[in-house]
């Protein structure tokens, strides 16, 4: 008698246990849905881009704007010996102009196609970010720069889609002279 | 262990597959010869390299398992083994299997999909048949072999990237890098040394701080004075010393350096052989499956260029000789009938040029360019004007094959007929800095000239500034730089011109070419100089494809090698722009296509020359508002943008445009500025200010004259600011164009 209930209080204290284990099994699941976001400024708006697709980070000296491109690219850096594009998205968002200053970041986005510059106003640094705590954008964010967000966190990160900026055919400049 | 083999075979077979390619090439070159000569010792003598090269890819093949080529090698060994004993003849049916086969062996991949191994295996044992009846018989009439596609076939142009180089090439190569080692040593030596002197300077300082402090008793100011001396007499013998010795570090380096990058270049530099060995049997191929007769001949084969040139022009001159064959010449009969030889000639010549430049020519004793067609074919592209009654001459007219889409051939086949061929050649070679060019004479044939550089690297470049900017001019498209008066600047039915050694040329202004914005433009008519027209401008002409153009810039700087990059993979190709090169201070400069310079000129031409002619509506397309209070005036601004092909719409002033700007989409905005409600300065400022709208462009038209309203003007935001006195409908057509 004595022993059965023993017996049932050590079942009860494995069975709570083996549940603790198994919440533990869960949260290391939860664990695998974060990503890693480099996050920066553009004007007043925090943005993050998947660190997984940031080449490095570069700081703004000099840059040289060159005629006949599109707006939203700012121009060509050196960036040691191979010269890259610079894209504002402040452009593509239409965002205002801040001017350049010396917080003035590129951060250098590739996958094995495509590689360019993102003109950031300044860098913040690398978080993880749990997958299901970015929300879908608010539906009044349209136009040409919605397809590139990924969606928006509670701290009202706006996410970045960097698969899609890199290759959105749309962000290539291929022109000819008729 | 088993996948370590499987990765072991398949390596072996990729290095197979090299070797493959080498010997087919060989053999394939051999079987063109073979046909051609017609010297019995010179036939036996390639049978014989024929016989090797096919032994030796047996074995080859056999090593890596392939026995189905294998099998086709054994059979081709056997036939050469018959043709040498001169026990069958050779005769074109025999050939054409020869040539079949060694092309299946070129495209055979070492590895087939199991699915299609067993096909492939009845194939080849089809042709390992054929072969072996031929080797039997003297003369066995030779079916024509099944041109259906073969399973584990790759396409062509996937080719192995790998380069042979000479031991006598690479030798000097590693010597060179080895006496880099002495350069390092070097550099270590000046740092220690370096590092003495800033040792010393240390001591002398903190010893002068002690004495200061008073720390250094019995020292007095004569004895400070004499060591003091001491110490910069050591001093300066060594910081002599070490830039000594830095300085020739610094010529020897630069020695080694410059030979290690000159012999790095060397090796790849590879003779144009290689690139048209494949050329003679693409002719052959391409006679024979139309009837025709044909012989190439080339010159020069043994010239060395850079092999990323080498790769670039392949395509080229496939694409020239295609045309030669397959336009150029005719069919026997027609030959014969004209008087030629049944046998028409491919020429193919290489020579090497001044400023390391090769010029290809491609000639054939063809029919010629007929230029009816091309004047059909242009004027259905619209290109040509139908009931023009002057058409260019015959050789402005022949530069029109280069425009894709232009085709003389009635009908498209898989060779030709597309038009893109010839618009491709030009493009490639335009491309890597070179011109094309082609004269033809009726009956008497067509020559194609291709001039190329012999190298990539570097090249010289001519730095102007444009406002603020810097841009390189390639140098070899720089014929003259020269200062104009701006009095001596005519315009010529309103394009503006200048003269050179009796010649009128056009002249553009680099900055609007380049479509730099034109509010710095327009506004600047202020800065004009005192004594208008007596100031100098720089001027520089440039030359592309014998066109001569001037060009108007800010500053000539100076000449200097220049490296070209590209502008990263988002850039692939902007107009007006090459690429870009750093410059020794790090700033980048982009390199300007002098011949998207001209052909952006030329547009901006037929642009203006139609709109000032009437009658005829370019189709310009592009919304504009026109916000005007008097009628009289709104009329008239309609009726000019209307002319020039522009959808127009009006507003009676500034309130009813921003009301049509918000519920319409438009692509520029024309205002007055005097105007009841709402002037055009508000106008201007509630655009800018709207997110929607504050990209559109703005274009001021006013009868005030005053610099106070044209300051308002910029501060309102606005594109550009017309003055109703100066105002005339060209003017204003320009202004629009700059931002439509």
């Amino acid at each position: 008698m004595k022993e059965d209930q023993m017996s049932q209080k050590t079942d009860a204290i494995l069975k709570e246990r083996s549940r603790a284990l198994a919440k533990e099994q869960d949260r290391t699941v939860v664990d695998r849905s974060f990503i890693e976001i480099t996050e920066f400024r553009l004007a007043a708006e925090t943005y993050g881009i998947e660190s997984l697709f940031v080449r490095e980070v570069y700081q703004l000296k000099d840059f040289t704007p060159l005629p006949g491109v599109p707006s939203f690219v700012l121009g060509i850096v050196n960036v040691r010996g191979q010269i890259l594009s610079v894209v504002d998205l402040k452009k593509i968002f239409n965002l205002p102009d801040k001017g350049l200053g010396e917080l003035n970041k590129v951060i250098i986005l590739h996958n094995d196609r495509m590689e360019f510059g993102v003109l950031a106003d300044a860098v913040l640094g690398t978080r993880p970010v749990a997958l299901d705590a970015i929300q879908a954008p608010p539906v009044t964010v349209t136009g040409i720069g919605a397809e590139y967000l990924k969606g928006i966190t509670g701290e009202r990160t706006v996410i970045l889609d960097a698969k899609k900026i890199l290759e959105d055919e749309k962000i290539i400049v291929n022109e000819q002279v008729a | 262990m088993d996948n370590e083999n499987e990765e072991f075979l398949k390596r072996l077979r990729e290095t197979f597959r090299i070797e493959s390619g080498e010997h087919a090439r060989v053999m394939s070159i051999g079987l063109v010869e073979l046909e051609r000569t017609t010297d019995s010792k010179k036939q036996a003598e390639i049978m014989e390299t024929m016989f090797r090269e096919a032994h030796s890819l047996k074995g080859a093949a056999r090593s890596v398992d392939l026995l189905d080529i294998e099998s086709l090698c054994q059979a081709l060994e056997g036939i050469f083994a018959t043709l040498k004993r001169q026990e069958i003849a050779l005769n074109p049916g025999l050939l054409d299997l020869l040539h079949q086969t060694v092309d299946r062996i070129t495209l055979l991949t070492p590895y087939a999909e199991k699915e299609q191994a067993t096909i492939r295996q009845q194939q080849i044992e089809e042709m390992v048949c054929q072969l072996n009846e031929a080797a039997k018989h003297a003369s066995t009439p030779i079916k024509q072999a099944i041109p259906m596609p073969w399973p584990g076939v790759e396409s062509p142009s996937r080719q192995a990237d790998t380069v042979r180089i000479s031991i006598t090439k690479l030798s000097p190569l590693l010597l060179q890098a080895e006496e880099m080692i002495s350069a390092k040593m070097a550099a270590g030596q000046r740092a220690s040394e370096l590092q003495d002197i800033d040792r010393m300077i240390c001591l002398w300082k903190s010893e002068s701080e002690k004495w200061k402090k008073g720390r250094s008793p019995g020292l007095g100011w004569d004895d400070l004075l004499e060591r003091n001396e001491e110490r910069l007499t050591a001093l300066q013998s060594q910081v002599t010393a070490t830039t000594k010795a830095a300085l020739q570090d610094q010529r020897a380096f630069k020695r080694m350096v410059d030979d290690h990058l000159e012999a790095m270049k060397e090796l790849l530099m590879l003779p144009v052989g290689l690139l048209v060995e494949v050329l003679p049997k693409l002719a052959r191929d391409l006679a024979r499956a139309q009837g025709k007769e044909l012989e190439l001949t080339i010159q020069g084969a043994e010239i060395e260029i850079d092999k990323r040139i080498l790769e670039e022009l392949k395509d080229p001159l496939i694409h020239l000789v295609r045309n030669c064959a397959d336009h150029g010449i005719e069919k026997p009969e027609n030959r014969v009938r004209d008087g030629k030889a049944p046998c028409g000639t491919i020429r193919l010549n290489f020579v090497v040029k001044d400023n390391r430049q090769m010029e290809i020519s491609i000639s054939d004793d063809g029919s010629g360019v007929d230029m009816d067609k091309v004047r059909v074919a242009a004027t259905k592209l619209g290109l040509l004007q139908a009931n023009a009654e002057k058409y260019p001459d015959p050789k402005e007219t022949l530069q029109l094959i280069f425009h894709s889409g232009i085709s003389t051939s009635p009908i498209i086949t898989d060779i030709s007929g597309r038009g893109l061929g010839l618009a491709i050649v030009r493009e490639k070679v335009e491309k890597l800095g070179g011109t094309v060019s082609v004269i033809s004479e009726k009956n008497a044939g067509t020559t194609f000239r291709l001039l190329v550089p012999m190298t990539l690297a570097t090249f010289r470049g001519v730095l102007v500034r444009v406002r603020a900017y810097i841009f390189v001019l390639p140098a070899i498209n720089v014929e003259h730089v020269l200062r104009v008066l701006e009095k001596d600047i005519k315009t010529i039915e309103n394009r503006e011109t200048i003269q050179l050694e009796g010649q009128i040329l056009a002249l553009a202004r680099l900055g609007d070419i380049l479509e730099f914005p034109v509010r710095e433009n327009a506004f600047a008519a202020d800065k004009a100089s005192s004594r208008p027209g007596e100031s100098y401008m720089p001027v520089i002409i440039l030359t592309f494809a014998e066109k001569r153009m001037a060009f108007l810039v800010d500053e000539v700087l100076q000449e200097q090698d220049v490296l070209v990059k590209g502008l990263g993979e988002q850039l692939k190709r902007v107009r007006n722009i090459a690429g870009a090169t750093i410059l020794g201070t790090g700033k980048v400069v982009p390199v300007l296509n002098v011949q998207d310079l001209m052909r952006s000129v030329v547009r901006s031409t037929a642009v203006s020359r139609k709109a000032a002619l009437p009658g005829i509506t370019p189709a310009r397309t592009g919304k504009i508002l026109v916000a005007e209070d008097s009628i009289t005036a709104r009329t008239l601004l309609k009726n000019i943008l209307e002319t020039a092909g522009y959808q127009v719409a009006t507003a009676v002033d500034g309130a009813d445009a921003f009301t049509q700007l918000q519920n319409g989409e438009f692509d520029l905005v024309i205002s007055d500025v005097d105007m009841p409600q709402m002037n055009g300065f508000e106008l201007t400022i509630k655009i800018r200010s709207n997110k929607k709208l504050a990209e559109l462009p703005v274009v001021l038209v006013t009868a005030l004259d005053s610099r106070e309203d044209k300051g308002r003007g910029i501060e309102a935001g606005a594109n550009a600011y017309i003055i109703k006195s100066s105002f005339d409908q060209s003017n204003l057509l320009g202004v629009i164009r700059r931002f439509l």
